[in-house]
């Protein structure tokens, strides 16, 4: 298979979510199969059209296989259960596109289904652990969340670069004010400098708003070929370009330069199996955890110089109106965190013309992606485009 | 009430680890075909392959890659402000172990690239656990 063989055989033919909330008041497996049913019935398709699943989850949210027996699938062609958080999140629909593109599995859902704030939240607080070995030398320090650590490695690009509090301001506010027009967005209130500069500080250098917020919530997409998607209800977007990448540990990973990501190393073979270019895309929803990781992948990815990023925020690139749009459901910071799998639903809303007042007028690629290699060192990330 | 702090979950590959802590010695996996040095300890060595290894003792010399100072207590008994930092070991490049700092509790006078050495935090047992050590890192 050469690099370039999924290129547009695969297609995502129907978006569900249930409501972004900060306590569903149900279980990870109902919040699952109502995302699933919502993106099927988008789809226009049946839970019996189903021969695949996939989700990931770090021990806090239900067993892909359980949502598969629910859905009555009998012949399960296709089932992917990966551990892992952000990082992980756009292989989930990458692998199934593979499956889909060989013919393993006709049509695959995969879903992230989390009560991150009423159950179990990131890190540790209302369960056991991470199950990774790496955790047993970080958490007598109480270094052990993820603001913890992100802030670790986004101080050093900060450093590097000289990027102020006002830089890491802009791209909070800028994403904010996409959230004012979504319906589903938890932080819908207009978010000032001053604002930002008063939110109270987490683990420095970030504050409050640098920080994603905690939601129940479940997203789901739906998979099938080119061929078929054609025939459905909605106009296919398609997955121009999948990719995983990274592998580093925590620790002695093979990365002396903590100020770039394994994103980096990926985002050119990304392109190229996608036959496009930093400068085709018109969307970009970029894994936003923590400011921080915002500014990187601006670069990482190649759409500015090293060290450009800031810049190209103050600028205005990014937000409305701009030459890249960043994050156009306000993203993990203010529509809320599903894991990833929340932005490759905004992606396809844009490219099939759905975002309403937040519309990117005329956008045809999309760049989606998960957290880009810091913790479990890993990452992923896709490229999707319109059929029209 | 004292703090509680969360235990170092100690398991087969980083037992000797946590045993030379309590001996106040660092050590770190090295390769013993090529010399490349690993941590946390991993049965293969990433660069020529061999499962060849061995704990072997480092200098404690090492710089400050980067640092975080605690400001919320994200729902654990922690005093605050507290600084962990991330050092990067004279040894090697990409040979990186976070650790407590001995310094002021809200991190002033620490910046990136700073020269540190290793020290150690001898942490109480009680009738219910074992004592064990931490690092905890001084200037040079």
């Amino acid at each position: 298979m050469n690099a370039a063989a999924l290129r547009d055989r695969v297609a995502v033919v129907g978006v569900g979510r249930t409501p972004y909330s900060r306590d569903s008041g149900v279980s990870t497996q109902t919040l699952a199969l109502r995302a699933v049913r919502a993106a099927l019935d988008d789809a226009g398709l049946a839970h019996t059209d189903l021969d695949g699943v996939a989700c990931h989850r770090v021990g806090d949210s239900v067993q892909a296989a359980i949502v598969a027996q629910s859905l009555g699938i009998r012949d399960l062609r296709y089932h992917l259960d990966l551990f892992g958080g952000g990082s992980q999140s756009h292989w989930v629909v990458g692998s199934a596109a593979l499956a889909v593109a060989t013919g393993v599995a006709e049509c695959v859902v995969c879903w992230r289904a989390v009560n991150a704030r009423s159950e179990f939240r990131m890190g540790g607080t209302g369960r056991a652990a991470p199950d990774t070995l790496e955790f047993q030398y970080q958490a007598p320090y109480w270094f052990a969340t993820p603001p913890q650590q992100l802030a670790m490695y986004g101080r050093t690009y900060l450093d590097r670069h000289g990027v102020t509090a006002e830089d890491l301001g802009r791209v909070a506010i800028a994403q904010r004010a996409f959230a004012i027009d979504n319906e589903r967005a938890v932080m819908r209130t207009p978010l000032t400098m001053d604002d930002y500069l008063a939110s109270r500080p987490i683990v420095d250098p970030l504050r409050l708003y640098d920080c994603c917020l905690e939601t129940d919530a479940a997203v789901a997409v739906v998979l099938t070929t080119t061929e078929r998607a054609r025939d459905l209800a909605r106009p296919p977007v398609l997955i121009a370009g999948a990719a995983c990448g990274g592998g580093t540990t925590l620790f002695s990973n093979g990365r002396g330069d903590l100020t770039v990501s394994a994103a980096a190393d990926m985002a050119p073979r990304l392109f190229g199996q996608a036959g496009l270019t930093p400068a085709d895309v018109d969307v970009a929803e970029l894994y936003d955890a923590f400011t921080p990781l915002v500014l990187m992948q601006l670069e990482d990815y190649g759409f500015t110089d090293r060290g450009g990023a800031a810049a190209f925020v103050a600028s205005g690139a990014t937000a409305r109106g701009g030459s890249l749009p960043v994050n156009t459901h306000g993203g993990h910071l203010s529509e809320g965190y599903v894991h990833g799998l929340n932005h490759v639903a905004e992606a396809v809303d844009q490219l099939r013309g759905d975002a309403g007042a937040r519309q990117v007028p005329g956008a045809r690629v999309a760049l989606s992606t998960g957290q880009p290699g810091y913790v479990a060192g890993t990452t992923s990330a896709l490229l999707l485009r319109s059929d029209r | 009430m004292s703090p509680v702090r969360p235990r170092p979950a100690v398991e087969r590959d980083s037992t000797p680890w946590w045993d030379a802590l309590a001996r106040h010695e660092l050590v770190c996996a090295r390769c013993a075909e090529c010399g490349r040095w690993r941590w946390p300890p991993r049965a293969l060595c990433g660069a020529c392959g061999s499962l060849e290894w061995a704990f072997a003792p480092v200098s404690g010399a090492g710089t400050v890659a980067s640092f975080v100072v605690n400001r919320h207590g994200f729902g654990g008994a922690f005093p605050l402000p507290s600084t962990v930092v991330l050092v990067r070991l004279a040894e090697q490049d990409d040979l990186l172990l976070p650790g407590g700092w001995s310094g002021a509790p809200d991190g002033a006078g620490l910046t990136i690239g700073l020269a540190v050495r290793v020290g150690f935090e001898d942490v109480p047992g009680d009738a219910d656990a074992d004592p064990y050590t931490l690092l905890s890192w001084r200037p040079a």
